[in-house]
Order: structure tokens, then sequence, then C-alpha cells
């Protein structure tokens, strides 16, 4: 690799050159930090700065770009060169910005002061920081297992070979169509949303069947899933033969169990007839052609549909089930539709019929369904056959008692996947209970179950990015993933799809997926510093790193998610990317420099995360906020890789207190690591014992959580605290 | 036992309107647009609900559906296009036919044997007769009584040329045409209440 | 994609807000090319005027900046703003487009220093806020526009005013003379994600919105909690500015009523949820009231309706209240209507009364396709089948975990399409 050349370009645009003693911050660079070419431009994003930096790289050999300008996150599109080796030292937004500017003289060298830092820690940052080297293997496949055969598996697969890929469709029982195959009809999914369909299983069937990139195992089991994206290797038992399949990523479509109906409230009646049935059992009613009194044969003439049985009751399933209005809906359409002279009671707690589906609600009141808003209270077998059920009735306000012939039971969804509290690794109560064992077998460190975010479902970042699970290039979807409907499942599939195809073409670019997508670096470790402490392989939120016997970390690149918590996690500072690193972060910190105690400037170092709290910051700035002169803030890829030992770093050199502002974590956690925030949290509730062996008091590290919109917090929080700072005596060590 | 629909149905099949209670959705919207509501044993919604839940007695003994004053804030605002006020006064029709209908409920009274009576003899309403026989149908003191306490605005009627003093004689123009109508209403009515 | 030669495909994304972003982000991480058209100046579309997200209660400038930061790192992505397609001809595999990119009046040159904003006496009211508050006639809508270059009002590049801003630009990015310019560009497939406004609620006559100023609506009332909205995040009244501690919601203002939108706009219930817990945060001695038809906090939602209603402050009242008035002294509105689970009438006094006002899609207005073959509903959602795919609520009401799952699934047949020779 060609010597690195840096060029460092300071913009002295948007009032940077009126401000700041340029000249001075040039000598930084080029004496001081001995940068070989040093620039400044009056607006270097225009396109002449933009040609200066270019017309240097072509002649001049600079092959590293330290661009002292503004925010990183701004002028992306023209601060775009042909090298990975750049870094923005951002003097507008986070020093002008935030100081004051037209101030005395002590404000104007504070000013000064703080540029030349930010220059001197971005030039280092930059001598530290080498290009990546993408990860790369020659068995990288780019199929895709599929494992469910029901409507989202069918869909996945389908769609995955419409696109171009071949999947592997792997389904535990004899026959392709899951719960689905067992339905009659399916809700309206198009206008006039009044219209039952056709069950959209056989087309499905035969769309997979009849593909070529599709093979299908079925009476098939996964006895193991070892590797990585781009190279799992799936050991699927089907029906006694054992093969291991090589497959680039991975959809869990394993679909939904119903709660079981002996778990149901007493008062509900199920098992006091037969003539109490759950929906799926009367769907199999219609489907066989015929509703009848399962208890005598005869022709069913009044059904009362009981919904939310067991769901929304913190006793059973504390969610809704989301599909089962409609479907129940769906239900009284069937028997409305076998006698237009039958009663079909539909028993609601809310209705939830979103969308275009109350059009479909209307349909079925208009053929004559009756709602009720209400309680089953109790259920008893009638003399004459069928049941009389009594009923909490809110609508008329009082106990009303019915006779039907059938009862008909919502019970909910159960994910079949299973999970694992990564909090609580013992099993989840009932959920876990219910789900099959081990869908996948995962060959992973942290266990063979997906990490679960509530309720036994196995995503990750619920609202902005549902497709995201802590196993990278393993995507669940439809009802596994989350209560829903057939067509949203077949939606899903499709969304499912094109995370396991994104995911497969971005490991064979040696490219990371979300949230650092592109991201080409990964960690790499010094092997013969390892304690075995197994910290990493502990901690990290994706579990990309699995272990050998004797306790050495074994780092899965294509797990990984960039976001360095094991870099953080580890004491022995031997993990590291190769353009992050805790050297890196070391030395940048040491590069600030820090007044002697009487010139009462003390220095507060800010670490902030690159995601959201520096968004936040560069808000103050854009709002002119107020900050400390005192502070110097660094980035971080996420505080989870927060390593302890810049703190100790830091309290050496002489800074007087350090701020960390993290995402909130937590149940309703932002750090879109999932873990990054909490893990630093935990690793500085240890940091004590550093700050006593310094003998320096431990409020001089603080952690906050910072949202992105705090921008309006900020400077009391950061200022508040620089406050606080000087109240203590200077840090001792600034004398060393 | 609650909720047979044999009732809901004859409703639904016989009682103007009847059919389109089957679409309430229990909003309410109903109950707090009626100026009268306040007076209602049963409101529009309530009434339905008890329709189908096969309240029968209930419902046609109410007097709810009397209190209509057709002033349509109902039809305007509900959500499922429901013709609510004419829903109700078919369901009061309803329970006058199937004989449950109190003969001296004050809006029955004034509908049937009042208003009906003026406005078929002639072919237009005289609202002078209307009222007399309004006032004095309790008897001849409570009919003083009531006219002076209206006297106010009986005068301010009167001023806006809304009331015309002297009683209608005669008929109307085409008052054979006018019978006609009534004697096609009459007979559509019986056919639908016959179930056709 | 299995052969590259296919990948060279541009897919053309009508719509950057939370639908349109995902749908480019998620197909140009798989290699294609995307070319995403907004009409507005910035990206973000509804959900950037949004304070929270149900139910995690966060911003959703944290996933916007995930999304804007992949953007910025992936050459495959090209984005105009302020952008229109006017005509879409071809089939898949090829179409060819046109599109208007109407003047923003600044260049890319801008490097929102905001010297402009500054010397601008031209106030405009703020579309960004709905009309709450005034905004500069030159300006980025909000700290975190993306991109992040400043735009002029048509209105104001007219006056004598703008042309003195011209010298005045450090960088010289303004130009007042800018015209509006015409692309023809090759796509291979076609996804509108144009989104949806909120329906008028002037419509809506017996709530009295226009008429009672105390009566507002949930998108009005997003931008009261904003910290960067009208009221700096205080959650006050516009009539008086009096601190809003009894307040009403009021569900399905416009939705699930054949008089308005019969379709149900699904996040509504779950919307006015989350703003009661945007007034119980501020002013915990508040008292909020909602007022609703059937509470709709699907699946895993429902754990955040649990948690609402956990709180004391919070009464639910299973109504559709039949109108508002207006007390005269107070300016309080009174709701009215019947409580359905008890029966008895109520007419009940608040500081302010929000309609959950629902989702109108702009493929019903605004922005219809301009193809042929696009099937509607009789909504004006786009039909799944036509030519041109559709998604987020383009095609039916949806939560933004439903949008994204919906616009992920789409980015999948975009490429389908795309690489298909019609």
């Amino acid at each position: 690799m060609e010597a690195k050349k840096i060029g460092c370009y300071i913009c002295t645009g948007c009032g940077i050159g009126e401000a700041l003693n340029v000249a001075a911050l040039e000598k930084v660079s080029s004496k001081e930090q001995k940068i070989p070419v040093t620039r400044t431009h009056p607006f270097l994003c225009g396109t002449e700065g933009i040609a200066l930096i270019r017309q240097d790289m072509a002649n001049e050999g600079v092959n590293a770009l330290l661009i002292a300008a503004c925010s990183h996150r701004v002028k992306t599109d023209e601060f775009q060169f042909d090298t990975p080796l750049l870094d923005r030292v951002d003097l507008r937004d986070k020093v002008l910005w935030v100081q004051e500017v037209a101030g005395d003289k002590t404000a104007k060298e504070d000013l000064q002061m703080a540029a030349a830092d930010y220059l001197r820690m971005g030039s280092v940052k930059l001598k530290k920081m080498n290009a990546p080297d993408p990860f790369q293997d020659d068995g990288f496949s780019k199929d895709v297992l599929v494992v469910g055969g029901g409507v989202a598996g069918l869909t996945a697969a389908r769609e995955v070979a419409a696109t171009g890929y071949r999947a592997i469709l792997v389904e535990k029982s004899g026959v392709l169509g899951g719960m689905v195959a067992r339905m009659h009809k399916v809700s309206p999914t198009t206008a006039p949303y009044r219209v039952l369909e056709e069950n959209p299983v056989a087309g499905l069937v035969a769309a997979v069947e009849g593909e070529s990139r599709i093979t299908v195992h079925r009476n098939a089991t996964i006895e193991k899933t070892q590797g990585a994206p781009g190279l799992f290797d799936v050991t699927i038992n089907s029906g006694g033969t054992v093969t291991t399949q090589r497959v680039g990523s991975i959809i869990l479509t394993t679909g939904y169990n119903l709660y079981d109906p002996a778990k149901l409230d007493k008062k509900l009646g199920h098992g006091v007839s037969a003539d109490v049935v759950t929906s799926l059992e009367f769907e199999e009613m219609a489907k066989a052609g015929k509703i009848v009194r399962k208890s005598d044969g005869q022709p069913a003439k009044r059904v009362l549909f009981a919904l939310c049985a067991g769901q929304r009751d913190k006793n059973h399933l504390e969610y809704c089930s989301a599909a089962c209005c409609t479907y129940s809906l769906k239900h009284a359409l069937y028997l409305l539709e076998q006698d237009a002279e039958a009663s079909a009671y539909v028993l609601f707690q809310e209705m939830r019929t979103p969308g275009q589906m109350e059009e479909f609600y209307r349909r079925v009141q208009e053929e004559g369904g009756v709602i009720i808003k209400g309680d089953v209270e109790k259920v008893e077998k009638a003399s004459g056959g069928g049941l009389n059920v009594s009923i909490t009735d809110k609508l008329l306000r009082g106990q009303e008692g019915l006779a039907v012939d059938l009862l008909v039971l919502a019970t909910g969804m159960i994910s079949s996947v299973d999970t694992v509290d990564p909090n609580n690794p013992s099993p989840v109560g009932q959920v876990a209970e219910e789900a099959a064992k081990y869908v996948l077998n995962l060959d992973y460190r942290q266990g063979r179950s997906m990490p679960e975010l509530k309720w036994g479902f196995p995503d990750s970042h619920f609202i902005c990015f549902p497709y995201e699970t802590r196993r990278t290039g393993i995507y669940a979807a439809g009802p596994a993933r989350r209560p829903m409907g057939i067509a949203e499942s077949m939606t899903d599939a499709t969304g499912a799809a094109l995370k396991a195809i994104q995911v497969v073409e971005s490991v064979t670019r040696g490219a990371a997926v979300h949230p650092r997508s592109g991201d080409l670096s990964y960690p790499s470790f010094r092997r013969e510093g390892c304690t075995q402490c197994k910290r990493c392989t502990e901690e990290c939120p994706f579990g990309a790193i699995n272990e050998d016997d004797k306790g050495n970390p074994l780092f899965n690149p294509t797990r990984c998610r960039r976001c360095g918590t094991c870099m953080g996690a580890c004491p022995q500072k031997i993990i590291s990317f190769a353009n992050y690193s805790v050297d890196m972060i070391g030395s940048m910190l040491k590069e600030v420099e820090v007044p002697p105690a009487d010139d009462e400037k003390p220095r507060i170092l800010v670490f902030a995360c690159v995601n959201d709290a520096m968004p936040a910051l560069d808000m103050v700035g854009q709002q002119r906020g107020r900050l400390s002169p005192y502070i110097r803030i660094i980035p971080l890829r996420c505080m989870g890789s927060m390593n302890l030992v810049w703190i100790a770093d830091a309290m050496s050199s002489g800074f007087d207190g350090i701020l960390l502002m993290g995402c909130r974590h937590g149940d309703d956690y932002q750090c879109h690591n999932v873990r990054g925030s909490a893990l630093a949290e935990t690793r500085l509730s240890k940091v004590s014992e550093t700050l006593d062996r310094l003998q320096l008091e431990s409020d001089r590290v603080k952690m906050v959580e910072v949202n992105i919109m705090d921008a309006d917090q900020l400077p009391k929080v950061i200022n508040d605290f620089a406050a606080q700072i000087a109240s203590l005596d200077p840090n001792p060590y600034k004398e060393f | 036992m609650a909720y047979d629909l044999s009732f809901a149905r004859d409703v639904y099949k016989h009682s103007e309107m009847g059919h389109w209670i089957k679409m309430c959705k229990q909003c309410g919207v109903c109950a707090g647009s009626c100026p009268f509501g306040p007076h209602w044993e049963y409101s529009p919604r309530q009434l339905f609900q008890m329709v189908r839940g096969g309240k029968k007695e209930e419902v046609l003994k109410s007097h709810s559906m009397w209190m209509c004053t057709s002033c349509y804030n109902c039809i305007v605002r509900c959500p499922r296009g429901l013709p609510i006020t004419h829903i109700v006064h078919g369901l009061a029709r309803y329970a006058s036919v199937k004989g449950y209908a109190d003969p001296d409920q004050v809006t029955n009274r004034f509908a049937t044997r009042i208003f009906w009576t003026n406005i078929v003899s002639t072919g237009r309403v005289g609202e002078a007769m209307l009222t007399m026989r309004l006032y004095f149908v309790d008897g001849l003191a409570a009919g003083i009584k009531q006219g002076l306490e209206m006297k106010d605005s009986a005068l301010g009627m009167l001023m806006a040329k809304r009331l015309n003093p002297i009683p209608f004689r005669g008929k109307i123009k085409g008052f054979a045409g006018f019978e006609a109508m009534l004697a096609k209403a009459r007979e559509l009515e019986e056919k639908r209440e016959a179930g056709a | 994609m299995a052969d590259d030669q296919a990948a060279g495909q541009t897919i053309l994304v009508v719509g950057g807000g939370i639908s349109g972003l995902t749908t480019a982000v998620e197909a140009a991480e798989v290699g294609y090319s995307v070319l995403l058209v907004e009409r507005e100046p910035h990206l973000g579309g509804r959900v950037a005027q949004h304070y929270q997200y149900f139910p995690k209660l966060c911003s959703p400038s944290c996933g916007l900046e995930i999304n804007y930061q992949r953007i910025k790192n992936n050459p495959r992505i090209r984005v105009l703003t302020l952008a229109e397609v006017e005509d879409i001809q071809g089939t898949d595999g090829q179409y060819t487009v046109r599109i208007r990119q109407h003047p923003r009046f600044v260049s890319d040159r801008c490097t929102a220093c905001g010297e402009c904003a500054k010397a601008c006496t031209v106030e405009v009211a703020d579309p960004f806020n709905f009309g709450q508050g005034r905004a500069k006639a030159i300006r980025a809508s909000h700290p975190m526009a993306f991109p992040n270059h400043y735009f002029m009002e048509s209105a104001y590049a007219g006056s004598a005013e703008a042309q003195t801003l011209v010298a005045l630009c450090p960088v010289g990015a303004i130009d007042p003379g800018m015209t509006a310019t015409v692309l023809e560009e090759q796509v291979g497939s076609v996804v509108w994600a144009t989104g949806w406004q909120p329906y008028d609620a002037e419509k809506i006559q017996p709530y009295g919105f226009g008429r009672h100023a105390n009566v507002s609506t949930n998108m009005r009332f997003e931008r009261l909690a904003n910290v960067f909205g009208p009221t700096g995040g205080r959650l006050t009244r516009p009539s008086d500015g009096k601190e809003v501690k009894r307040i009403a919601f009021i569900q399905c203002a416009g939705s699930r009523d054949h008089n308005h939108l019969p379709y149900c706009s699904r996040v509504c219930c779950l919307a006015s949820m989350k703003q009661a817990t945007y007034v119980r945060e501020q002013f915990p001695d508040a008292q909020v009231t909602v007022y609703y038809i059937d509470l709709r906090a699907m699946d895993r939602y429902e754990g955040f309706q649990k948690q609402v209603e956990a709180d004391p402050g919070i009464t639910w009242i299973k109504s559709k209240p039949a109108r508002i008035d207006e007390d005269p002294r107070s300016g309080d509105p009174i709701v009215i209507g019947e409580n359905t689970l008890t029966g008895v009438r109520y007419a009940d006094a608040y500081d302010m009364v929000v309609l959950a006002t629902g989702m109108e899609p702009n493929s019903a207005t605004t922005a219809r396709v301009p193809a042929k073959g696009v099937a509607y509903d009789e909504y004006g959602f786009v039909v799944k089948g036509g030519q041109v795919l559709s998604t987020g609520c383009t095609a039916t009401p949806l939560d933004v975990a439903g949008a994204v799952q919906a616009s992920t699934a789409v980015a999948l047949k975009a490429i389908q399409a795309a690489t298909r020779r019609g």
C-alpha cells in the first residue's frame, strides 16, 4: 500500500476566517502536526475548493484528507473523494456556532484553543486511520434459506426466486401451506373490500413447486445453523436424510401457534361442550363445507363469535393478535353465506378493522351479522343441544343470555420462533413453552434461540427498522415476527426477501448492513493479548463472536454490524478496526492541549454517540446555543464502543471531567445497536474504581441519555456539568 | 333469551327504513345530536341495539321513538349514513300497527288524532284549528292555561305570518290528486307491512 | 441481482417520506440506482413533522438520521427535492418519466449559515407548522432538514428584498431568477409513495374547527409539542396562551365516517394515546379525556394502550361526540354527546380539544399518478396490480412500522419490475 500523505484543508468561509487566527491553525497543522500539505480556502465546499483538493490528490499525492470546515453531517456530497481516509474537523458548527465569537480576549483565546484542539484531534485520527480492507471469502453463497412453508414462507421463496436468487424452503410437515392451508377463504385484500377471496395457498404452492430456483424440503427440520451471513452452513434433516447446505441468509417464516384453549379462563367454556370451538376449528368446518353443531352434527343456526379469547389479558397473551376481528367477521360471513337466516353474533371488546377493512365490517353487518360489545361470563350445555351463554352486554348494559349452537373462541397467535430474553435467559413463561423447540438451532455463543424483543417476538427495532433482528442475516417475517393477518404476512415476507437478498449482496461486497450500511471495516483481533475474559463474546449485541474451546473469541465478520461494542468491552485493548481503535481515540484525547491549572481553563471531554448526540449537538449550533468553551467532543460509533481505558487516559491527561452522551436504554431503547448505551452505563458503574485509584472524585465522570431532539436541553446539560466540574479542584494530573 | 333475531328481522322487513338498523355501529353520535335527547328513555342508538337484542316489549312500549322532532341532526352526522329520523318514525308507526303504542302518548295523540284529521280533511294544515285542538285536548281549563302561556309565541308567529288566524275552509286545489297520493302511500305501506 | 447487467437499472421513487426513503435506501443497498423525487424542499415527509413516535415515545429524527446517513453514504441514490413527476410512459424495465424541478432560488452552494434568513424581513404562515406561527420567506423547513440547503418562497423571489439577499449570501448561493426546469429520465420501475395529508377538519362542521379557536387537530398538536414548533414545545392553547390542562381528544374525526373518510385511518387512536402522554408529562396535574368508538391498538401496540390506560389522569369515554360548542366568555370548547357505556349525556368543557383527524391519501388529490392503467379505490388509494407500484399510505393507512414493512417489500417488487423487460 502506498504511503499515507495527508492534506489538511482549512475552510475560512462561514465566518471561520474572521473569527479564528487561521495562520495559527495552519501552523498547528503543518508545524506541530507535520502535515505535509496544508492549505486554506475561502469556500472549500464550492467548486474551486473541491478542485483544489482534487488537484492535490492528483498532483501532490495527497491520499488522506483532513477537512477542517463544518460538521461531518453536512456537505457530504461535496466532500466525497476517492479515498476512504477522510476526517472532518468541525470548526463551524461545534466551535464558532456554540462559542462567543465576538467576545473579549479570553473568549477569543478559548475559541482559538478549541479550534486548534479539534484540528489536532482530527490530525491524529487521520494518522491512526487505515483504509479498511473489506472481508472476503471464497465460499460466499447468495442462496436464501426459508424456514417454514406457510403463506409467508411460500411468498418469501417465490419472491427470492422471482428476483433471480435460489431459495431453499424447509417445511417441518409433509405439506406446504401452513395454517392458511386449513382455511376456507380469506378476507378481502383489495377494492371494494367486501368480497371474500380465494385461499392463496394453492396458487403459491403451484408457483413454488413450478420454480426451478426453489428446492423444497418437506418433513424437514434444521438440526444446526452454523456460520454467518454469506457463510451459513445449515444442517437439514429431511425425512431422515441429513444434508448440510451453504446459504447466504435466512428468512424465518415459521408462523404462529395458537394459544392453547385449555388454558383459557373457565368462564369461556372451553371443554364444557364440543360446541365450544376455536376460530381455526370453525374455519376447518367451513372449509369442509358444512358448519354444524359439533355435538350432534345438526346445522348451526346461531353462532356466537367471541373475540379476544385469552388476549389483551395479562393472565394470558398481553397483546392483540391484530387479525382476529377481521377473521371473525369473515366467519360470521361464512355462516350467513351458508344460511341467510342464521344468526351470527360477533362479541367484541374493541372492534379492530383498520384501514379499508372498515368496509368489510359494514358488509358483514349488511348481511345481518350482529355486533355486541361485551364479555362471555358463563357457558352451559343447553338441554336440547347447543349452549346457553351468559354475557355482559356493555351496550344494553346488563347480563344477557344467548342460546347458540356454537361458541367460537378467537384465540391468539404466539410466535413459533424460539426466543430468549437476552437479559433473562430463562424461558419466558408460556410463550417459550408454546414455541417449537429450536427452529434454527443456532450455533452461537449467545444461545441457540433468537433474542427476544417482547412477548416472544424476535425482532429488535420495532418502529423504524422492523426487519432488524439481533442475528444478522436472519430475518423473521409474518406472524413469527409480529401478530398479523394473511395479506400483511405476504407483504412482510416480500420485505424479508429483500433484506435476505440485500445482506448477501452486502456481504459479497464486504459491506455492513444496517445501521452502518456500507461500512467496509470490521474488527480485527490480536490473539496473543487475549485473556479469555469473554466480555466481547458476551456483550456483542448481535452475537457475532463465538468462542473456541479455550475461550478465545472467534470473529464472524459478516455477522458484525461494526458498532465496536467488542472494542469497548475489551480490557486488553486488542480489538480494533482499521479506521477505529482504542489507540486512535486514546491518542486523540491525549492530543488536546490541557492548560495548566493556574489558567483556570478546565477541560471536559465529551464522548458523543454519532447517531443521536452528534446531530443534537449540530442543532445546538444551528440554533446558536452557547456551550462551555472548555468541552472537547469526540464522536463514538456507539457508546458500546466506549473503552474504560479512555476514562483513565483522559484523567491522567489532565481532563477535569468526562461527559458521555448515549442513547436511551431500557425497554424503549433507542440505541441503534440495541445494547450499546446500556453496556456503556454498566461499564461506567465500575469506573469509580479507576477514579479511586487515581484519587479523583467519581462525579467527574457522568453519563447522560441524549435524544436527537434534545438540542434545547443540551446547553444546560453540558454547561451545568461544566459548572460542576469548575467547582471541583483542578485535576491534579494536569501538572504531570 | 336475548338476541333472538325474529323481532329484529320483522323490523328490518316491515318497519320503514328498518333494515338500516343492522348497520348501526353504536357510536352514539345520534344521541348526542338530538335536541330532545335528555327526554328520551332510549337514544336511537340504544333502540337499535335493543331491536337487535330482541327487546321487543321494551322497544315497542317505549315512548322514545315518539320524541323525534325531525330536526335531521342525527341523519346528517351518522357516520354510517343511517336515515335515523325515518327509522325512528318507522318504529313509531310499527309500534302503532302492532298495537303497542299508547294512544295517549302525546306525540301519538297529536299525530294520529289532531294533525292527521286536520290535514286529510282539507289537504292542508289549518294552523288555528290545529293549535286549538292541541291545546284543548286535555280539557277546557288546561287549554286556556296553555293558550295563555303560549300567547307571546302565538303573537310572534302571527306577526311573522307563520300562523293564519282564520281557519282554512274548503279544500286545496287538486284535492283529488292529494287523496290519490294518500291512497297510493297507504297501499305501499300496507304492502311493506304485509311483507311483500 | 444474479445477473449484473440488470443492476444498471434505475428505480424511480416518488415521495421522500418514510415510505419513499425506505424504498430508496433498501433498493439502493441491494445495489440498484435510485432516483428519489420529493415535492417539498426537504425529505422526511409527515414523520418529520411528528414530535414523537408511539409506542416508544422517541423522536422520528433518530430513525430519519440513520436513513439520511444511508443516503449520504450511498452514491447510488440521487435525490431531487422540490420536484414533481408529471408524466410516466412505458412499461416495466423501460419507463420514460418527465420531472418538473421547481426553482429553489438557492443553489447547492448554500452552507445553511443562516445569514439570508437573518436579513429577510418577510414572514409567511409556517406550512411546516400547519400555519401555526410564522417563518421567514427564505429558510430551511426545520433544524433537521435534509438536504441541508435553504429554499425561498416563490412569492418572495420576485421581491426587491430577495434581490438584496443575492449580494448578502457569502457563498453566492441565492438566485431569485431561478426558473423551473423539466427533466426526462429513463427508469426501470416506478414506486409511488406520495403519502397522505391530514383530513381537512373544517369539513367536520359540528366540531367547529376553524370557528372555535381552541379546537385543534392531532397534526397541529404534534407541532405544538415539538421544541422547534411554534410554541417551543409548550402545550398552550391558541386563543389566550393558557396552559392546556383539561384536554379532550376526539377519535374518528373524519375517519370511519361515510360523510368524510369511510375507512379507518389506523394510527389515530395510538396517536392520541401518545399525545395524551405529552400532556401528562408536561403538566402532571392535567386531566385528559379520550372520546372513542373503538380503541384500535393492534398487535403489540396493545401494550402501549395498557401503559397509557394505567394513567389515572386519563379518562376514556366510548362515544362519538355529536358536536362542540364554545363558551363565549372563556373560549372553552364544550364537547357534547352520549356516553354509550352509561347512556349518560355529557357537555364537558375543556381548555382545548384535539380532533384526531385521519389520513387522506395524496394520490386522491394533489398527487394522482400521471400514468395510464393506474386504478384507485373509491377513497383514492392506489390499488395493487396496476402499472405503477405503490407503497405506504398511498395504498392504505399505515403506521410507521407498517409503512417501512410495505416499503421494504415494494423495493423488491421494484427491483423485479426494473429487471423485467416489458
